[in-house]
């Protein structure tokens, strides 16, 4: 996680919650001051639904590499239908709409929402037509096998959906700069509300907007892991196993899955398992990414062949995604719960 | 898993034509009276047939085309299956001889609609600007009548037809890029890579070549199986049965099968008036045509030209040159064959998916004119076998020991430009067919610059093989393709036809396949082959009805009409370089 | 005879484990890839396949083609070129019956040479000098020939410098075009079934269900890894040089004839 805190001065600690946890105590024993400061604040941020700015940031970031991904993947299918390229303009929308949203809160709020949406839709839309892709393969389903490993990437489109749902919830958080909930405003017009009523209000924008959708999170993490180590089992499958280091992520993604349904029944779970969890899944992620990488210039050819070695050698951005949902699992254990 | 959900895969037992997986033939047939005379008569429904009568239909004519062969259904009349395959191919008899004859049947003659575009290979690489100008550049062989540049839209038309898979960029010739993204390698495409990387050379990874890499409209992507020699069934693969035909059907054109082309009927002032053929139960028919394109390939097109001699052209209908038949082409196929300690299994993926072209142009520093390219091959168990008969002397427990060392071999094929001589013909046999017909003899020898060059080729591909890691290499001397016979030219005199295929001698007679190429290049020539149809359609459906009623001859060259392209050709793929 | 008697009978002619200079014993499936069946496979296949094999594998044409006289010599020479000594009885790949199937039926492979008759004659005229051959230079019948003898018959054929005796045959027919389409033939018939395909390691039919692992020769799920053994030929034949073998036509290779591109 990566979070500047901008507003460092009014980034106020608050104590009473998250102090015991695991992950707390080791990152400060780990880190100089300064930077566990740092963290401190960006924690508070995140408890607080106050990280507009940065998770729009990094909603705009990883579309890149989505974008990236899906404008090659796509290539290896020709672009046989029109379609195929939507997927690769909304990575450039999204993009911009995750910096643009970084910089402006209406355009947080509007374009950055809206892009989300559309391309969160996208992805679902990008789904059936994957599985119609492998439906219409020779053998259609009846060879499940082979047609998914050597058709459209089945979940891919899901994952694709990854950065869009970032971005969506992004346009609903507060900004950094805003008050945290204490100082919102008068205590007793806090108090005025009680929670059934707010419910009744915003059913669940105000719970986003106080960073209180830890369980919501824990559940994209869920389905996020799920897609990303599907691919990977498959993907590894194909390749028949040859490292040993290929087995981790079909370990892992079970681990991370189950540590965030635990996290959607218990708090303790959600402050415990689930950073551990998550930890090991963006671990993992970097160094498939190493080894992803190493493949692509191991392949014939090598360098000398850039383009087409990234093309069809390991896909060196699927580790990274691997870790994105690592990296969602562990915004899930540092947010509070829904009331 | 023991067997696919739901059991093992059924017969197709409907009444539907199938043309690969996906694709149907979804319109019915119209039939033409033998006496109902049609504008055009194409004879052959091969690669460049099947183009003609899509444009021709297209376009407004009357078209029928006459094929050999059956319309094939690719689910219930093709095999995965190398022995299994043989009805594909030409296996009528054919005598051959010379100082090095040349071989036909699965080598390079397809029977049936679609023909040889039915089980080639399917490389695709266009031809150099330089081999339309050989004999200006190297003072060897013959110029073309028409240049690269006249061709290239048409290049570029028939790569989205069919469509062409490729690198974005491709160095070699006119530089250009494909719309349809590269396959992925196999292990004889990865040995080619890693040879030519090490030793410096530059080399195309997965295209060109007319296998779809991703789908398009009812046609699959290729599933990687390697029997496209032995037709695609998945209908990945491009053939004309699967492109052109089916459109042309949709449009009013007949394809009428097993129909075997016996003699063209020449009437009164010098023009043709239709074909006598003989249908599937051996009787005669006559169609009659206001205008006839024969594309019968280099063996049989200069065969049924010489059978329908007669007292204006006692040597053969539009052979007043004595040109026809001469001048046949083939090219060096040398297969390569290395041994690796590694598995290699090279059944798997297309035989075609990647080439190089390093060593296409003509060398000063070589002792010999033109080039070659060096391309991937996936000989199956059988072919691999005779492979092994030649370039190893194998037989007995010396071949069954080589056999099962299979998965280790990989192959590499030569594909070098052996250039056009006189003595290289097409003549006819005093034997005769199952109809009656006499059977074509094909003389063929080389000549210094062809042994040359080969020699040289194959020092270079055995090159590139130890370099990819093999310990061990063989080499079997082979030919691949066939084209000339009949040989397009400015002069009438050395010629056979002019730059748009029409016969010099005969308004109304023309010729589109294989045979009237000049000159061959290192480049596969199927593309070549329906490019030119293309143009050739473009021409007559400028002059109109011109070609039925005088004998004008106007080479104003005719626009390009991509709008012509089968339905779901534009607008699909990237965008294209060059 | 007993299966322990035949397996004295043909000890010449099996092959040798080089451990224990012992011949190996006949056995199902011969070659590196033990476990691995095509056919298991056939309900991958699509139907139209899946029927050509199984008449391949199940329905062996009857002997029509050749007169009994020349079937009883050409079955002998058949297994000479494809010899199938380590094959147990029941894995046996049938070649003579389906060249026999061939000829008949008058399928060509689309050409013939200038200086060859057509196919069926050139069977006849092969079997007829490989007959006078085997009287002029050992006074028997071929058949009664031992199997070594046989074998180096055969093997002055292949290496296009026939024994004396058939003269006046070779000028009519070029030695080494009769020995490639007899070879040819054989391999064709061999490497066409399926426990051929067991024996290399070739996948066989690929359709609908087509192949995921494409690179660096990795098995499919369905396919089996390689496990070498070393063998040496029986002594009993000498087609298994530790070198190619074509010195003789290294002048003129014969051009090859399958479709590779």
């Amino acid at each position: 996680m990566k979070l500047t805190a901008t507003n460092g001065a009014r980034g106020k600690r608050r104590t009473q919650n998250g102090r015991g946890s695991w992950p707390d105590r080791f990152l400060e024993k780990l880190l100089p001051s300064r930077a566990a400061r740092e963290i401190e604040i960006a924690e508070a941020h995140i408890r607080d639904g106050r990280f507009q700015r940065s998770l729009s940031l990094l909603a705009g970031a990883s579309s890149v590499l989505a974008g990236a991904e899906v404008a090659y993947e796509h290539y290896r299918g020709s672009y046989g239908q029109r379609i195929m390229y939507t997927p690769v303009a909304l990575g450039g929308a999204m993009t911009i709409a995750g910096i643009w949203g970084a910089f402006s809160k209406r355009a947080a709020r509007t374009v950055l929402r809206w892009t989300s949406a559309v391309t969160l839709l996208d992805g679902l839309i990008g789904f059936c037509f994957h599985l119609r892709g492998i439906q219409r393969k020779p053998g259609g389903w009846r060879l499940p096998l082979v047609n998914i490993i050597m058709g459209p990437p089945i979940f891919a489109p899901l994952l694709f959906g990854v950065s869009a749902y970032l971005g969506l919830i992004a346009s609903f958080l507060r900004r950094e700069e805003s008050p945290p909930i204490g100082l919102r405003a008068p205590k007793g017009l806090v108090l005025a509300l009680t929670s059934a009523e707010i419910a009744a209000h915003h059913p669940w924008t105000v719970g986003l907007r106080e960073g209180r959708f830890q369980k919501h999170l824990a559940l994209a993490t869920m389905v996020g892991t799920f897609c990303s180590g599907a691919e990977a089992l498959y993907s590894h499958y194909k390749n028949n196993f040859r490292y040993l280091a290929q087995w981790t992520p079909i370990i892992i993604a079970p681990l991370l899955m189950g540590a965030a349904a635990a996290a959607i029944c218990n708090k303790k779970a959600a402050r415990t398992w689930l950073p551990a969890m998550s930890a090991l899944a963006i671990i993992d992620g970097g160094v498939g990414f190493f080894y992803h990488a190493r493949g692509v210039l191991r392949r014939p050819g090598g360098m000398k062949k850039p383009l087409y070695n990234l093309i069809y050698g390991p896909p060196v951005f699927a580790p990274l995604l691997f870790a994105a949902c690592g990296t969602v699992g562990l915004l899930a254990s540092l947010m509070r719960r829904e009331r | 898993m023991k067997t696919p959900i739901g059991g093992e895969f059924e017969e197709a037992h409907d009444h539907e034509h199938h043309l690969g997986a996906m694709q149907r033939l979804d319109a019915p047939m119209r039939r033409f009276a033998d006496d109902d005379e049609v504008d055009y008569l194409v004879v052959g429904v091969g690669a460049a047939g099947g183009v003609l009568l899509q444009r021709l239909a297209r376009a407004g004519f009357r078209v029928v085309g006459l094929e050999a062969g059956p319309f094939w259904d690719t689910e219930k009349d093709w095999v995965s299956d190398e022995k299994g395959s043989h009805q594909l191919y030409w296996e009528d008899m054919r005598i051959t001889g010379g100082e090095n004859p040349l071989t036909f049947g699965a080598n390079n003659s397809g029977k049936g609609v679609g023909g040889g575009s039915v089980h080639w290979a399917a490389f695709t690489p266009r031809f150099h600007p330089s081999d339309f100008e050989v004999y200006t550049r190297d003072g060897v062989g013959v110029d073309w009548p028409i240049s690269y540049w006249d061709l290239k839209p048409y290049y570029e038309l028939l790569e989205l037809e069919m469509p062409v898979a490729g690198p974005a960029w491709y160095p070699w010739g006119d530089p250009h890029g494909y719309a349809y993204g590269p396959h992925p390698m196999g292990g004889v495409g990865d040995a080619l890579i890693r040879g030519c990387t090490k030793l410096g050379i530059g080399v195309s990874a997965g295209g060109p070549v007319a296998i779809l890499s991703g789908s398009r409209n009812d046609r699959p992507h290729c599933i990687y199986r390697g029997f496209c020699i032995q037709g695609c069934k998945v209908g990945a693969k491009a053939s004309t049965l699967i492109t052109h035909v089916p459109d042309a059907v949709r449009n009013g054109a007949e394809v009428r099968p097993r129909s075997m082309a016996s003699r063209i009927q020449l009437g009164k002032e010098n023009r043709v008036t239709g074909v006598s053929y003989f249908d599937r139960e051996g009787r005669e028919h006559f169609q009659k045509a206001k205008a006839v394109i024969v594309c019968g390939y280099a063996i049989e097109t200069p065969r049924l030209l010489m059978n329908s001699a007669c007292d204006e052209y006692p040597d053969g209908l539009a052979n007043s040159s004595g040109t026809l038949g001469r001048y046949l082409m083939a090219q060096a196929g040398t297969v390569v064959l290395g041994r690796f300690d590694e598995l290699v299994r090279m059944y798997k993926a297309p035989p075609a998916h990647a080439l190089t072209e390093e060593f296409y142009e003509t060398d000063p520093k070589r002792d010999f004119a033109r080039g070659f390219a060096i391309q991937t091959v996936g000989p199956l168990p059988i072919a691999f076998a005779k492979q092994m008969m030649v370039a190893r002397g194998s037989w007995g427990w010396g071949m069954r020991r080589v056999m099962m060392d299979y998965n280790h071999w990989c192959a590499f094929g030569v594909l070098g430009e052996i250039l056009p001589w006189p003595d290289n013909r097409v003549t006819l046999s005093d034997e005769r067919d199952q109809f009656g017909i006499r059977i074509p003899h094909i003389h063929f020898s080389l000549h210094e610059n062809d042994k040359k060059l080969i020699k040289f080729a194959q020092g270079k591909t055995e090159e590139v093989m130890h370099a990819a890691g093999a310990k061990e290499t063989l080499n079997e001397a082979r030919f691949a393709h066939l084209v000339g016979a009949a040989r397009m030219g400015k002069d009438p005199a050395t010629s056979v036809v002019d730059l748009f295929g029409r016969t010099h001698d005969i308004a109304n007679l023309f010729i589109c396949d294989g045979s009237i190429l000049p000159t061959q290049g290192s480049a596969n020539p199927g593309l070549t082959i329906q490019a030119l149809a293309a143009r050739t359609a473009d021409y007559l459906i400028s002059q109109g009805a011109t070609v039925f009623n005088s004998d004008k001859r106007d080479l104003t060259p005719p626009p390009v009409r991509p709008h012509l392209s089968p339905p779901g050709t534009h607008g699909k793929g990237v965008p294209r370089f060059g | 005879m007993l299966p322990n008697e035949r397996f004295n009978a043909n000890r010449e002619r099996l092959p040798i484990d080089p451990r224990t200079d012992l011949p190996l014993k006949p056995r199902a499936q011969p070659g590196y890839y033990p476990g691995f069946s095509t056919l298991s496979q056939q309900s991958f296949w699509d139907a139209t396949t899946r029927e050509v094999v199984r008449k391949r594998v199940h329905e062996i044409p009857p002997f029509r083609f050749f007169k009994a006289e020349e079937s009883r010599l050409l079955q002998i020479i058949c297994e000479h070129i494809m010899p199938q000594d380590d094959r147990d009885a029941e894995h046996r790949i049938p070649i003579f019956p389906f060249i026999d199937e061939r000829l008949h039926a008058g399928r060509t492979p689309g050409y013939r040479f200038e200086n060859m008759p057509p196919d069926g004659e050139a069977y006849r005229l092969g079997l007829q000098a490989i007959a006078q051959i085997s009287q002029k230079a050992h006074g028997k019948n071929f058949i009664e020939l031992d199997w070594r003898k046989q074998d180096e018959l055969l093997k002055s054929i292949h290496d296009a410098e026939p024994l004396p005796g058939a003269e006046e045959i070779w000028s009519r027919m070029p030695v080494e075009r009769f020995w490639g389409l007899l070879v040819q033939d054989c391999v064709e018939m061999y490497y066409a079934h399926p426990f051929a395909w067991d024996e290399i390691g070739f996948g066989g039919p690929a359709y609908p269900r087509a192949y995921m692992r494409l690179e660096r020769g990795e098995p499919e799920p369905w396919e089996v890894e390689e496990k070498r053994y070393e063998w040496k030929a029986p002594p009993a034949c000498v087609s298994d040089p530790a070198e190619p073998d074509i010195a003789a036509h290294k002048e003129h290779p014969p051009a090859g004839q399958g479709g590779t591109h």
